[in-house]
């Protein structure tokens, strides 16, 4: 066990370690260089050479490196060109919006996805499991976005109970926690039937696969009843590959996230991704990319040391 | 990698029945794209003021946005410039990842380790926020968008690519060849891109409905096709601005048209799979 967590552990750091260096060049081999972007197409060279030198891009690249390195190591990840703040705390603001956004869509999502296993693993063949299925086919071939954007027209526009953007009330200067719920539901309920729709597959199969075996059939020769047989037998064995999904499906939450945020307006991390792209802020874009990167790593990292102590087979692969 | 979708449906449709289904909205995206601009010479770019934001009627098909212009003949050519960029950045994808498969499972093995692990890197950042990175740096020409999603989305690929050829490496009639003096191109060229062939084609089908996707996306953000050209994504997207509107017409046809793609590329390439597998 010790070994196999040293070893995971040496693997991700050298991970970590190419990622850094991969978007260090990466954002490097900009044409033109932030200056332009900063100061926009009609910069005059002197102004250019100026604000490298206030930056510190005329250093040379191994330099820079260097020096970059030391600012990530200390949790310095540079100024945003546009908002003029601090990327770290700009990156925590809006990351707190998206916590909770995704916090409660995947929790839903979740909860929804079991159910529909349950029902899809049960009703194997039959009608309700095929409908599931249906739903299933249908969100795995539907972008996002136009699922989020016939929410909108269906919920906000022709019924007008939910607000279409945004994250609170503009015009109600103290927006209680009922205005935030109401501007949360139309983007959870999208993250929602999406992760329902991907996770509940993986339930389903499960399911399906745990009934057919013989300590069903023995709890169920011992006089279980069918509730108990599902909830406490098949339930626990058909979660498990759970842990290893949540954790696979990481990063992929922050991606969905980036285009759900911006059909809704809704202020976060994916959000200020969007928003940073299409006005070319690069500290924020590498950040984001660095922030995320390194979660995921972290997410694998985890989710490896959870199996190998919920089942203690994995570790002597 | 992609699980099996046999139990989608939670019954058998017949040995073929997804795989015909498939090709078919296949074909029927691939006309709407490329055959019927021909079919409906409608101008896209015309603008009839006076007729601005109207739901479909016998002179507009599919309604006018609003400026006026055709709707339908913007669907039309919005799905050609997507199609035009897509399918090539998914070929190209598709020949990347085969590729870096290839000379990870049959170069040495300092090779197969260092390429691994970038690979490693690379599966660790979601797509889309490599794409939006990137899609910030470069000017979005079609050229540049094909190269972007072409060399962007392989990563899958390579690694099944690559499992595959180290899996075969062993087996005598590879070793033979080697005796034999077969260069190591020849080797992944004639002897295991047979061998490899259901996994290369029903990939080419997954990347093609990924980089549709991907592409929607981006434009749907606005880091996609470009003014004065559409795409389905950025069609969405226009139609979605005027939400308060509720102009339908403007919003279901791409969104549908987009789902369609997306569903024949992810049907054609499971029949495929059950087709080879022999377990329909």
């Amino acid at each position: 066990m010790m070994a196999m967590t040293a070893r995971r552990l040496a693997s991700s750091c050298l991970s970590l370690f190419i990622l850094v260096t991969l978007v260090f060049f990466m954002a490097h081999l900009t044409p033109g260089g932030p200056a332009y972007s900063i100061l926009g197409q009609k910069a005059t060279p002197a102004s250019v050479a100026a604000l490298n030198q206030r930056l510190g891009l005329d250093e040379s690249l191994p330099r820079q490196f260097g020096l970059w390195l030391w600012h990530l190591l200390h949790g310095r990840l540079g100024y945003s060109y546009l908002l003029n703040r601090p990327v770290g705390q700009l990156l925590w603001v809006y990351e707190r919006n998206t916590l909770v956004f995704y916090a409660l869509s995947i929790f839903i999502g979740t909860g929804l996805s079991l159910l529909l296993g349950l029902a899809q693993g049960v009703w194997s063949g039959r009608w309700p499991a095929r409908l599931i299925g249906a739903f299933q086919l249908g969100f795995y071939a539907m972008p996002s976005f136009f699922v989020a954007a016939m929410l909108i027209l269906w919920f906000a526009v022709d019924l007008g109970w939910l607000p279409a953007s945004g994250i609170t009330d503009l015009r109600d200067p103290h927006p209680g926690l009922a205005s935030f719920a109401a501007h949360l539901a139309l983007p959870v309920a999208t993250v929602a039937l999406f992760t329902a729709a991907s996770l509940s597959r993986y339930f389903g199969e499960a399911v399906h696969e745990e009934l057919g075996k013989d300590y069903v059939r023995t709890a169920r020769a011992m006089g279980a009843g069918p509730a108990a047989i599902l909830l406490r037998h098949v339930l626990r064995n058909a979660l498990r590959p759970l842990v290893t999904l949540l954790g696979l499906s990481f990063p992929y939450i922050f991606t969905g996230g980036v285009i759900v945020e911006s059909v809704f307006n809704y202020p976060g991390l994916g959000w200020l991704m969007w928003r940073s792209a299409l006005s070319q802020d690069y500290p924020i874009l590498t950040a984001i990319v660095l922030v995320i990167g390194i979660l995921t790593v972290l997410g694998n990292l985890l989710a490896d040391l959870a199996n190998g102590l919920l089942d203690p087979r994995e570790s002597y692969e | 990698m992609r699980q099996g979708v046999t139990s989608w449906l939670g019954r058998r449709p017949g040995r073929h029945g997804t795989l015909a289904a498939g090709l078919g909205l296949a074909g029927l995206v691939l006309f709407c794209g490329f055959i019927a601009p021909f079919l409906y010479p409608a101008d896209p770019y015309a603008i009839h003021p006076a007729q601005a934001l109207r739901p479909p009627s016998r002179l507009f098909p599919l309604g006018t946005d609003e400026l006026g212009r055709d709707a339908l003949a913007l669907l039309l050519s919005g799905g050609f410039s997507t199609l035009a960029v897509a399918l090539p950045a998914a070929a190209l994808a598709f020949l990347t990842g085969a590729a870096y498969g290839f000379a990870a499972g049959l170069g040495p093995l300092w090779l197969d380790k260092a390429l691994m692990r970038l690979l490693d890197v690379a599966l660790a950042l979601p797509g889309l926020i490599v794409l939006l990175f990137f899609a910030a740096l470069v000017p979005q020409t079609n050229l540049n968008l094909i190269l972007l999603l072409g060399l962007i989305s392989w990563p899958g690929l390579a690694r099944l690519v690559r499992n595959e050829a180290r899996a075969q490496r062993g087996r005598d009639f590879i070793l033979a060849a080697e005796q034999a003096g077969a260069s190591r191109a020849y080797l992944a060229l004639v002897h295991l891109s047979r061998i490899v062939a259901p996994v290369l084609v029903v990939n080419a089908t997954f990347m093609t409905g990924d980089a549709i996707l991907s592409l929607s996306a981006l434009s749907f953000l606005g880091l996609g096709v470009q003014p004065p050209q559409e795409s389905w994504g950025s069609l969405l997207e226009s139609g979605l601005s005027l939400a308060a509107l509720n102009p339908w017409w403007l919003i279901l046809p791409p969104g549908l048209l987009i789902f369609a793609a997306l569903l024949a590329a992810a049907m054609t390439g499971q029949g495929l799979l059950t087709s080879w597998q022999g377990d329909a």
